[in-house]
């Protein structure tokens, strides 16, 4: 039987490699301290050195083993490859929303309206691309923006009041 | 005899005292947090640490013991109703839980499961009081060149293990972890490391925020990504007399009590793999092997005992090492030593009362698990309604704030967004994301006494396979690596097929 290329593997290999040669290279590159007197062995770069060739060396091997197309058993079967349209859908629109909230709107305006606001359009938009929605419209705005205020309103008042946690914004 | 002194005396001070309350409230919290598809054990306890700031050191080791043990007991529930474990912990329980619930025996199912959690657990408790004291005194004899061999062990075995079939993966992802620990200033000459002149790097990256990014934003996008589950409808009858007749199966809880501690002691690994392999043990010394996969509460009972008893087995290197037995005790760990506890071999000398603490808060948080398991089944099932939509903006919130808590920085949030990121192709890709956060613990400990060792011996590398301690571990990284080449495994594989007479 003809063994196909194992892309996933290869693909990855491939960046492990590259992350590990670069370490090495950095690692290479840092200081050794010779006019302090610094024992050759403490230097900075060692352990990090070590650690990149080690990658580098893993990546490639992995790099080989895509080329080969061996996959070890059908459990250890990557499923990056594997996308429906939905679930396409539903996870960039996941990370989209995660990278607004992490970057633009945590930390640029108080607490509670970022998260509210955070809230409120992750789940009406979570909801509105589900395919198997049953909620009409208008309950699921009603819901979302009540899920969305209480939400945000009880969290600012754990962290804040109860555990005196100091929130941005 | 004074160390049972000072476990009846942790274990009153904690009954006769408020902190009963706090026991309670903490578990519930947990078993709600790891019925949740998509919370795990280690989002859960590294989200609570972020709340345990303000308590008292020993309130808040209660509480982040009390919510580990109810959440990985927690995800039973899910992994017997949605046939998705609540915890990656419930794997091995989904595959018998679920076939008992769709013939209408949720009810024995979860019986079962909430026994078999508490039997795990009270084996667990106890290995953690004969094996922890034990090993603390065998490792105050541990050097530099032990524990650098100790923290390259742990990343190998790690790997291995928790790889799915493909330790090249797990050692990969775990190689990784350590190399992402060297980020930050190194603590010989005070040199920061690929920080580049930006000084949030100069501190290296904090580990709670990689933990709550690579288990629970990666755990988000993982959800959001998977079809939606819906719950078995079905009767919930007969709950005590099953928890009492899993009493019976002495065999079967004794076997896996004690697989599970001992797959929670090696570093890393913990309570997924206490579950596999108890139930895997179980099937195999089992009579019915034919209602293995269709509904054995005997398979049931196994993986519940395997997983719950691995917790305190992984508190017993987390007390006397440092080193995280499990991703939820690597939370643990940082917890502790952000309250001020010094874990390591010097725990019983230093702080002999609050190991005996840690035993006694298990064993509340056992007999917790088993009330609030038993009398509550039936509200506990109404989480399992909860939208993931509807539900999943506010866990992502939760890690924010989690991530953001700890020192008060935007920065930790973007680490936390970005390992979130990272775990998520990680674990696409089939890399598993444990050796990860392994390293990142590890790293500081490999580096350090590394350095350490070589400027001892002036470069010379022989002492790391001389000395007697260090000449075993490394024989026994060795011999994993070996075994764990396709060629050598499919060698045993076809010697031990010769051997057995085809019985696999």
């Amino acid at each position: 039987m003809m063994r196909t290329m194992n892309r996933t593997d290869f693909l990855s290999g491939l960046v492990v490699a590259a992350l590990g040669a670069a370490g090495l290279v950095e690692a290479l590159r840092m200081p050794r301290f010779e006019a302090r007197g610094a024992d050759p062995f403490t230097v900075p770069g060692l352990t990090p050195g070590l650690l990149s060739a080690i990658l580098c060396v893993l990546g490639v091997v992995l790099v080989l083993r895509g080329m080969s197309g061996r996959v070890l058993s059908e459990s250890a079967r990557p499923s990056i490859t594997q996308w429906t349209r939905a679930s396409a859908i539903r996870t960039l629109f996941t990370i989209v929303m995660v990278l607004l909230y992490g970057t633009l709107l945590f930390g640029r305006m108080p607490f509670f309206h970022a998260t509210a606001l955070f809230v409120f359009v992750f789940t009406v938009g979570a909801e509105l691309i589900d395919t198997e929605r049953r909620l009409p419209a208008w309950k699921l705005l009603i819901g979302g923006l009540l899920l969305a205020c209480s939400a945000a309103y009880a969290i600012d008042f754990v962290f804040t009041d109860l555990f005196l946690v100091r929130l941005p914004g | 005899m004074d160390g049972l002194n000072h476990f009846l005396g942790a274990i009153a001070e904690i009954g006769f005292s408020a902190q009963i309350i706090v026991v309670f409230w903490a578990t519930l919290l947990g078993i709600t947090v790891g019925m949740i598809p998509g919370l795990t054990a280690t989002l859960g306890v590294a989200l609570v640490t972020t709340l345990t700031f303000t308590m008292e050191q020993n309130t808040a080791i209660l509480v982040l013991i009390c919510v580990y043990i109810g959440a990985i007991y927690g995800g039973g529930r899910t992994a017997i109703l949605l046939n998705i474990p609540g915890t990656p912990a419930n794997a091995a329980s989904a595959l018998e839980g679920f076939p008992l619930a769709r013939k209408g025996r949720a009810g024995e199912a979860m019986a079962v499961a909430t026994t078999g959690s508490f039997l795990g657990s009270v084996v667990g408790m106890v290995g953690l009081a004969l094996v922890a004291p034990w090993l603390a005194e065998f490792a105050l004899d541990f050097t530099s060149f032990e524990f650098f061999w100790l923290a390259v062990f742990g990343i190998v075995l790690c790997g291995q293990l928790t790889a799915m079939d493909d330790a090249l993966k797990g050692w990969i992802a775990g190689f990784f972890g350590l190399l992402v620990a060297m980020v930050g200033q190194e603590s010989i000459h005070a040199y920061a490391r690929f920080s580049y002149g930006i000084r949030d790097l100069e501190g290296g990256f904090g580990l709670l925020p990689v933990l709550v990014g690579a288990f629970g934003c990666t755990e988000v996008f993982i959800v959001m990504r998977q079809e939606a589950t819906r719950a078995v409808a079905g009767k919930v009858t007969g709950v005590f007399h099953s928890a009492l007749s899993s009493f019976g199966h002495a065999r079967t809880w004794l076997r896996s009590g004690f697989i599970g501690t001992f797959m929670g002691v090696v570093p890393g690994v913990g309570e997924d793999m206490g579950a596999w392999v108890s139930y895997a043990a179980a099937k195999r010394a089992s009579k019915r092997k034919e209602e293995y996969g269709q509904g054995s509460t005997e398979g049931l009972l196994a993986a519940e005992t395997g997983n719950n008893a691995a917790v305190p087995g992984a508190l017993i290197p987390v007390l006397t090492l440092a080193i995280p037995g499990s991703a939820p005790a690597a939370v643990l760990l940082a917890a502790m030593i952000i309250h001020g506890l010094r874990p390591g071999p010097l725990i019983m000398i230093t702080q002999a009362d609050f190991f005996y603490s840690v035993v006694a808060m298990v064993f509340w948080a056992s007999c917790a698990m088993l009330i609030l398991g038993l009398l509550l089944t039936r509200p506990l099932l109404l989480i399992l309604k909860v939208r993931r939509e509807w539900l999943m903006g506010i866990i992502f919130v939760l890690c924010t704030v989690g991530a953001f808590a700890i020192a008060g920085r935007i920065f930790d949030v973007w680490v936390m967004i970005g390992f979130g990121l990272i775990g998520f192709l990680m674990r696409e890709a089939g890399f598993p994301v444990a050796p990860m956060i392994l390293g990142v613990v590890l790293g500081p400990i490999l580096d350090n006494n590394l350095r350490r060792s070589l400027a001892l011996t002036q470069g010379d590398p022989i002492p790391f396979v001389t000395r007697p301690i260090s000449a075993v571990i490394a024989t026994l990284v060795f011999l994993i690596i070996i075994f764990s080449l396709p060629p050598v495994r499919r060698r045993v594989a076809s010697l031990r097929t010769r051997f057995m007479g085809g019985e696999r």
